[in-house]
């Protein structure tokens, strides 16, 4: 019967595939486009593994029946992902399409921000949950500076500073966005630090459907894409 | 090995006199063609390979495998340990005689066996052979993959937020188990399930390494198709249209229950996929990662090649039913 993988096959699949997770995760940083940084002692182990049971099973005689199902060649899939496609972080596509993230904690106390040494540096994160759950209204007049990648609107006159939030890998990510006043909109998936002041909503309960906290920009910086994309 | 002691028969095995075969290398001419492509691909395709939805597919695609890689890897090496390691008759002395008792007993015994689902259906066929009532080896068949502890570990790492998640988890799996196992006891026929006959060869280390490439080439193949049906449908379904069905709460319960049959996702790493599903209920996604590790395709080809189609045929409805009716209750309860 010819629906099986030949054990030199099986093994070099799996050397392919250990081989190919140690080096995304060992040495290369494109992991965290794919998981949390934690992850990468746990990615470099399981891929250390992989490889050393295909090369052990290169090396010693096999027992009587070492067969593997057809399905086991779907394991070289991943490495074809990765090495044609080289899949880049999560970006305006999926953050288009992205769920609305969860609803930040209302009434929340958070700490008065710091105006010494210019503008405070905060994540996208920290400044939608100040705009929409902070009883003090401590993003008042404060110059912060965001940074994330452009996804375009269909708004006319703004853009979004995004960043994904990922929980374990890619596949649960969610958007944060800010939507950026008072700036021509830079190129789709570049990234930028954003400057300015947040804008305070018109209206005085928060409304059902997708509500976005604005920035007016005061100055957007073209910044090289940092190696861990998300937040 | 033992029956060619107990063989008294005077004609020698119609092997003797053959010529041995003469082990000859073939290349391994596929690999060689998977090679060839990825390096023809890396020049002549990637270039084109940019528009923005591939990449996200991709991005997803390649995350649920690398992400579910390390659990697989541990849970796979930890059973094919205890396959090769834990003498076979450990598991008979060690279950109650009573068949009614022993289900109970067997279900919770599914805790202590890291594996996904893929590992423990040969497992639980091997505990038939050795001589383990059906009914009890079958509430171990679907109890190890949902409540063991690296299973419990991917779902509280899931879910960080909702700590009740894992507690109600592990409630749900085994309630439907043990309850699995009763109702196959009291209508269940023998003649139904084909139990299979399990030989073991050569060393102990060699044992240990082949269950564990087994099981690795088995559940890692089964594994990619799961990323890239959860991948497509991250991609490609509206999510207005999840939205949508997300809103009403038993059409939820209902859609994750069968998109966990149809997304096969190993029991190792589909708390990750649940926790993704956003605009879901967690009683919705209870029911996702309570049937997952029960039913789902990859499963029902599993058992129907190793029990035989009459078995599948009434063992999958039932466990699916009985899944979705516990995790309801279950997450009205807890979640």
């Amino acid at each position: 019967m010819d629906a099986v993988v030949s054990r030199w096959s099986q093994n070099l699949t799996l050397i392919l595939l250990g081989g190919a997770v140690v080096w995304i995760s060992a040495f290369t940083t494109s992991y965290l486009n794919y998981v949390k940084a934690g992850f990468q002692p746990f990615l470099i182990a399981a891929g250390v593994i992989v490889a050393a049971l295909g090369v052990l099973g290169l090396v010693r005689r096999p027992a009587a029946h070492e067969h593997a199902p057809r399905v086991a060649w779907l394991m070289t899939l991943p490495v074809f992902a990765i090495v044609l496609i080289a899949p880049p972080a999560l970006g305006s596509f999926a953050a288009s399409r992205s769920q609305r993230p969860p609803e930040p904690p209302a009434n929340a106390e958070y700490d008065p921000i710091s105006a010494a040494g210019g503008p405070a540096d905060m994540k996208i994160a920290e400044f939608l949950a100040r705009a929409f759950g902070d009883k003090k209204k401590s993003l008042t007049g404060k110059s912060v500076r965001l940074t994330g990648f452009v996804t375009p609107s269909k708004k006319k006159g703004q853009w979004y500073v995004t960043r994904m939030s990922i929980a374990c890998c890619a596949a649960d990510g969610y958007a944060l966005q800010v939507a950026v006043l008072g700036a021509p909109a830079p190129k789709a998936d570049s990234w930028v630090e954003v400057t300015g002041t947040w804008v305070p909503p018109k209206w005085k309960k928060l409304p059902s459907g997708m509500v976005f906290a604005e920035i007016a920009a005061a100055h957007v910086q073209p910044i090289k894409p940092p190696s861990e994309p998300y937040e | 090995m033992h029956s060619a002691w107990a063989d008294d028969s005077d004609i020698p095995p119609d092997t003797w006199g053959r010529r041995p075969r003469t082990r000859r290398f073939s290349l391994p001419w596929a690999f060689l063609v998977v090679i060839a492509l990825l390096v023809v691909g890396r020049f002549v395709l990637s270039p084109h390979l940019t528009a923005p939805a591939l990449q996200t597919w991709a991005t997803i695609f390649v995350a649920i495998c690398v992400q579910a890689l390390p659990f697989l890897v541990f849970g796979v090496t930890l059973s094919a340990a205890i396959a090769a390691f834990v003498p076979p008759s450990f598991w008979t002395r060690a279950l109650p005689k009573r068949p009614m008792a022993a289900v109970p007993v067997a279900g919770m015994a599914g805790a202590v066996l890291p594996g996904c689902e893929c590992a423990s259906v040969p497992v639980a066929s091997g505990l038939m052979a050795r001589g383990v009532t059906p009914s009890a080896a079958l509430a171990f068949l679907l109890a190890a993959p949902a409540i063991n502890p690296v299973v419990m570990v991917a779902t509280v790492v899931a879910f960080p937020n909702e700590p009740m998640m894992a507690v109600a988890r592990f409630g749900a799996s085994l309630v439907v188990a043990v309850l699995a196992g009763w109702i196959w006891l009291r209508f269940g026929r023998t003649s139904w399930i084909r139990v299979p006959e399990h030989r073991h060869e050569g060393s102990k280390v060699t044992a240990f390494l082949s269950a564990m490439r087994h099981d690795l080439l088995h559940a890692g193949g089964f594994l990619v198709v799961g990323g890239m049906a959860a991948a497509t449908l991250n991609v490609v379904v509206p999510r207005e249209w999840l939205d949508s069905v997300a809103g009403v709460p038993w059409l939820a319960v209902l859609t994750l229950a069968l998109l966990a049959v149809l997304l096969s996702i190993c029991s190792e790493a589909d708390a990750f996929v649940a926790a993704s599903m956003g605009g879901f209920s967690p009683t919705a996604k209870l029911a996702f990662l309570v049937v997952g590790p029960m039913v789902d395709l990859k499963l029902i080809a599993l058992q129907i090649g190793t029990f035989g189609k009459a078995f599948a045929l009434r063992f999958v409805p039932l466990t699916f039913t009985l899944a979705v009716l516990v995790s309801a209750l279950m997450g009205w309860m807890l979640l």
